[in-house]
């Protein structure tokens, strides 16, 4: 318990400290945001009218602890572009909030696409005494490897859009519309990022297998008279699963990245393509809390996974 | 009643084992010795039925009470062995940290024998485990059933072990080195444990070692192997007193051991140490370590590991520093060399450079380099430190290849590589290193421990020799008691980071003052 | 390599060799001779499928697809070599001296490649762009950047591990310098593992690098860059779906060749 206070105090500090860099290195960036907001044409008083408006007349520091005690109260800042009306600029919660659940699901789905689908190919990959199946896996699963996710997001477009006809490409089923629509869609853009990440998995899997096999333990077993079934599952299975828990940690904070991409390929209206057109169009407040955001949900990730370790490691917990 | 008749197993090359043929009376202990990888331990693996598949037997059969377990020619008959693994034939390992399973409780890796092999209930089964846990010795039976195996002893580990092993009273117990990994005392209760067992279970037992000083003390009969064959065979006390086979008289001469006539020179104690100044004084030298976490919020912990030694060590003599591992002596070592600066007391050499021999012959050589540039570092060293000294390429390549030649190697082995030589050869070239710059002092740290006997023999001989030309001081780490007894002239013994006792040789053979003296005499 | 050693066949380090060899080659060449120019647009010959006259086709301008592609690995691989040099030698310095003194600096760049390696590359190369700007030095720098961490971690637990095995303490112990140890005695036995990390941070590099390059803020147009191709392709994939196939076939071809020749490499030191 003792440890998991002390996790949770770090994982509190790593936050803070990203805010503030995230925060900061936006405020050393050349080039004034005035200028890019109204154009070149505007006016000075109304350039100083906006300098003022947007706070840019304070230190950083004020700024930055402006910021945070606004995000404390849930106030996540307005946009530079986006507005809500003539006067009103869009709060950067209200831009959010429906793009949210689209990055969510999409990374859930990806995630449960490589848990299922790797971990028994893995296992099955291990036990496999044939060398035809064993050439043939290794050869897929490399090559899988070095497709990179947009280019597999095409290909799956290619194939099961333009071929097959199983979606129509760019015609994006909102979850507000049709919640089956919108999985049915989504599942193509999780199995883009999936494929080469069930590949990894489950060459890892299967190598921490055969070392596994290899361990004095096994041998053991097998002298007490235990069936090669019972060895693999009731004694190896348990051990070789161990490095894949933090492997597929860091998985799945990649899948965060993969999704950045992949739903500019399918057209989804995630946090992904707005973290894109916001760096593009240098809104920064929207792209502080974006990273805000991702950060937040990678560490939480990694938080899950050490948790779990301890949970299934004897040797850690107890320490 | 176990009948090996002619058995041959080949992995893809050679046979490694060679026409060999055993017979195991119930009651009775087999020791089988030999050096590594002379195929002892394929035959007890290939008995048990656990060889890897790559091997393959190529001749001869295994019987037990007359049925056949193996046959050349045939597949092994797997669902036969596993009715009789573990029920009625099992083996105790040499490592038993590793040969555990580290995510399971050991209580129901024992267990797991019973649910395999018999029909109890789980609550019979787990009395019976408890049962057999008091029975090899484990103190609250309880406890250790809900342990994880990196929570319990090495000694403990190993008796689990045993447990698991003889927990259905097999007709067969295999042990392949079950002491090995373990310190000298625990050692000494595994072996009375094992006797034990085979009083009271009349099985028939097999105990592979490289220990000749073990199998005497254990086995009823002994087999010596050398290169995949059986060499001898006979009751212990014949093989030990009069050996027929020449292997097997250089086996047992190659063993130090007490019982046999020490040829020893007169020490430098003895012919006049009054005159000269010590080459190494230690006053009152206490050690400390650092531990806990290392984290910038952390707080260390300064613990202390060597307390208050204090020694003198002489031109050419040799002085033996024994005890169990963690008793301190390797830190001990360590600080009197200056490579641990956390130290009360003082440390005073009068040697410039005083090197270290280690133990592990493959960890002591950069893998990276040339014997020929190994050799010259120490001169290259030197150079760069005193400009003085330093030699020219010339000189430093005649010196190296003379450094060669006086550990016994030849000049070809100039240009190779450590992994192109075997552990003796490293052990030679450690040495050379060490010794080129005529260092005055050097810390040997177990140096023969990893080797084979007939290797150790060499090695120890060789330190010897140097020692008596240099006129070497030479603090000699170990926890082979008969080792020390070869090489030193003088004796200290280490517990818990004390010296408990100190004297010459001879004295402390003849009468130990400490119990714990004593006891690590008795296991040797 | 020593030649005993290579005397074994190594289907994987043959196989990488002739796939990065033509890449690197096709790449290198395409900064002085393409088979068509790949600017030049030619609105006669949009969207011309394969064949001898335009191998990959040709793109909605009339470019020929196969001297962009070309141009296309030449840019990717040398924007990747220049990034890897980048972070392998901060990495070698920083993970050298960090891994074998420890210490305050150990501790201050640890928790910093902590904190960048937690986080997913692309997202922290997408910051830095950010900040920095776009353009190809800024590329390189930002990829650099995000690198480095992993140069450094694997490097320092190399020089950990090395920093007490018995011969660097006998090293020690004979006075031999410490630059010396540093980069004598230790860095000859931690290049197998360095290679194979060069060789998949190459392959990372490149990923990466057309990634942002598809996204937009990586090899800007008219330049011809993988990433940038299949994103104009993408629009094609009805009519023209060599259009797509083609570049990211290339980048396939590259990524496959680099790892198998990194397996190989990896096979070679056991």
């Amino acid at each position: 318990m003792a440890y998991l206070g002390k996790k949770l105090i770090t994982l509190i500090m790593t936050l803070f400290l990203v805010s503030a860099a995230a925060f900061l290195a936006f405020q050393i960036i050349p080039g004034d945001v005035v200028t890019s907001i109204l154009g070149t044409e505007a006016t000075p008083e109304r350039e100083e009218q906006l300098r003022e408006e947007l706070g840019f007349n304070d230190p950083p520091v004020m700024r930055y602890l402006h910021w945070v005690g606004g995000l404390l109260r849930g106030d996540l800042g307005t946009s530079y572009r986006y507005s809500k009306n003539m006067n009103e600029r869009m709060p950067v919660s209200e831009l959010i909030g429906d793009k949210l659940p689209v990055t969510l699901w999409l990374a859930a789905l990806s995630t449960v696409l490589i848990i299922v689908i790797s971990l028994p190919l893995g296992v099955l990959w291990a036990k496999s005494r044939s060398h035809a199946v064993d050439a043939a896996l290794g050869v897929v699963t490399q090559t899988a490897m070095a497709v990179p996710s947009f280019f597999l997001g095409i290909l799956v477009t290619y194939c099961f859009g333009v071929v097959l006809k199983l979606f129509t490409p760019g015609k994006y089923v909102s979850y507000r519309q049709s919640f089956s629509g919108f999985l049915g869609y989504l599942i193509f853009p999780a199995l883009s990022i999936a494929i080469p990440k069930i590949a990894m998995t489950a060459r890892f899997l299967r190598n921490s297998m055969l070392t596994e096999l290899g361990a004095d333990y096994v041998r053991t077993a097998c002298g007490k008279g235990c069936s090669q079934r019972r060895v693999m599952y009731g004694h190896v299975l348990r051990n070789a699963l161990m490095p894949v828990v933090t492997f597929l940690g860091m998985i799945i904070s990649e899948i965060v990245a993969g999704s950045i991409v992949i739903e500019q390929v399918f057209g989804l209206p995630g946090i992904g393509r707005l973290l894109i057109s916001s760096i593009s169009n240098r809104d920064f407040p929207v792209v502080e809390i974006l990273i805000l955001y991702i950060t937040s949900a990678v560490i939480l990730v990694y938080f899950l996974v050490d948790i779990l370790y301890r949970v299934i490691d004897p040797r850690i917990s107890e320490k | 009643m176990i009948r090996i008749e002619n058995l041959s197993v080949a992995f893809d090359g050679p046979e490694v084992v060679k026409n060999v043929s055993l017979e195991i009376g119930d009651g009775e202990i087999l020791g089988v010795v030999g050096e590594s990888g002379c195929g002892k331990s394929v035959t007890a693996l290939t008995l048990m039925g656990l060889s890897p598949r790559t091997a393959r037997v190529t001749s001869g059969r295994i019987l037990y009470d007359d049925v056949t377990l193996l046959e050349a020619g045939k597949p092994r008959d797997e669902a036969l062995y596993r009715r009789y693994q573990g029920a009625r034939m099992s083996m105790v390992f040499q490592e038993p940290m590793t040969s555990l399973n580290p995510t399971q409780r050991v209580g129901r890796q024992v267990e797991e024998t019973l649910r395999l092999h018999t029909k109890l209930t789980s609550q019979e089964r787990k009395e019976k485990v408890l049962e057999t846990f008091r029975a090899v010795g484990l103190k609250g039976e309880e406890i250790v059933y809900r342990s994880y195996p990196h929570q319990l002893s090495g000694g403990m580990r190993q008796r689990v072990m045993i447990a698991m092993a003889v927990i259905l009273h097999p007709g067969l117990l295999v042990a392949d080195e079950p002491t090995t990994a373990l310190d000298v005392t625990v050692q000494n209760q595994i072996i009375s444990l094992l006797g034990e067992i085979n009083k009271k279970q009349k099985n028939a037992m097999l105990f592979i070692t490289h220990d000749l000083n073990l199998a005497r003390r254990l086995c009823s009969r002994v087999a010596v192997m050398k290169d995949g064959r059986i060499v001898e065979t006979g009751e212990t006390e014949q093989i030990f007193e009069h050996p027929v086979q020449e292997y097997t008289r250089q086996l047992i001469q190659a063993v130090p051991s007490r019982l046999k006539e020490r040829k020893r020179e007169k020490g430098p104690r003895e012919n006049g140490r009054g005159y000269a100044a010590p080459v190494v004084k230690v006053q009152d030298l206490s050690v400390y370590y650092q531990e806990g976490s290392n984290s910038l919020f952390g707080r260390k912990k300064r613990r202390c590991v060597v307390k208050g030694a204090d020694f003198e060590l002489y031109a050419g003599e040799s002085l033996g520093l024994v005890g169990e591992s963690g008793c301190g002596k390797t830190t001990l070592s360590r600080a009197v060399l200056g490579m641990i600066r956390d130290i009360d007391g003082s440390v005073v050499h009068n040697t410039l450079r005083p090197q270290m021999i280690f133990q592990d012959p493959y960890g002591s050589l950069n893998p990276a380099k040339t014997v020929g540039w190994l050799l010259q570092e120490p001169l290259r060293a030197r150079g760069a430190i005193d400009a003085s000294l330093a030699l020219s390429k010339e000189e430093m390549e005649e010196a190296a290849y003379d450094m060669l030649r006086r550990v016994g190697l030849e000049a070809c082995y100039f240009h190779r590589r450590p992994s192109q030589l075997s552990g003796g050869q490293r052990q030679r070239i450690s040495i050379a290193q060490a010794l080129i710059t005529n260092p005055g002092f050097i810390v040997a740290d177990e140096p023969v421990s990893a080797l084979d006997v007939t290797v150790q023999a060499q090695i120890m001989e060789l330190l010897r020799n140097f020692q008596q030309e240099m006129k070497l001081a030479c603090l000699f780490i170990s926890h082979d008691i008969n080792v020390v007894y070869k090489m030193c002239d003088r004796i200290m013994v280490m517990k818990d980071g004390r010296i408990i006792e100190s004297g010459d040789t001879q004295e402390i053979f003849a009468s130990p003052r400490e119990e714990y003296t004593r006891q690590l005499l008795i296991g040797s | 390599m020593p030649a005993h050693v290579t005397k074994k066949r190594n289907k994987y380090l043959t196989a990488g060799l002739i796939m990065t060899g033509t890449a690197v080659l096709l790449g290198i060449l395409a900064f002085f001779w393409t088979p068509w120019s790949t600017t030049a647009m030619s609105a006669s010959e949009r969207f011309a499928a394969p064949s001898f006259r335009h191998l990959f086709g040709t793109d909605n301008f009339g470019r020929d697809i196969f001297s962009r592609v070309m141009k296309g690995m030449g840019t990717s691989v040398m924007i990747s070599a220049l990034v890897v040099l980048l972070s392998a030698s901060v990495g070698i310095f920083l993970g050298a001296l960090t891994g074998y003194f420890g210490g305050v600096l150990d501790e201050i760049v640890m928790r910093v490649t902590d904190a960048v390696n937690g986080f997913p590359s692309i997202l922290l190369a997408l910051v830095v762009i950010s900040v920095l700007g776009t353009g190809r030095q800024n590329l390189i720098l930002s990829l650099g950047i995000v690198f480095s961490p992993s140069y450094i971690r694997i490097v320092r637990s190399e020089y950990l591990r090395l920093r007490d095995a018995d011969y660097i303490k006998r090293a020690r112990l004979m006075g031999v310098g410490k630059g010396r140890i540093l980069f004598v005695h230790i860095l000859p036995n931690i290049l197998p593992v360095f290679w194979v990390s060069v060789m998949i941070g190459l392959n990372n590099a490149i990923l990466a690098e057309s990634g942002m390059s598809y996204l937009g803020i990586g090899v800007q147009p008219p330049d011809a860059s993988l990433g940038n191709m299949l994103s104009d392709a993408q629009g094609y994939l009805q009519t023209a779906p060599w259009y797509a196939l083609a570049p990211g076939l290339a980048i396939v071809w590259i990524v496959l060749g680099f790892s198998l020749f990194s397996e190989g490499i990896r096979r070679l030191g056991e």
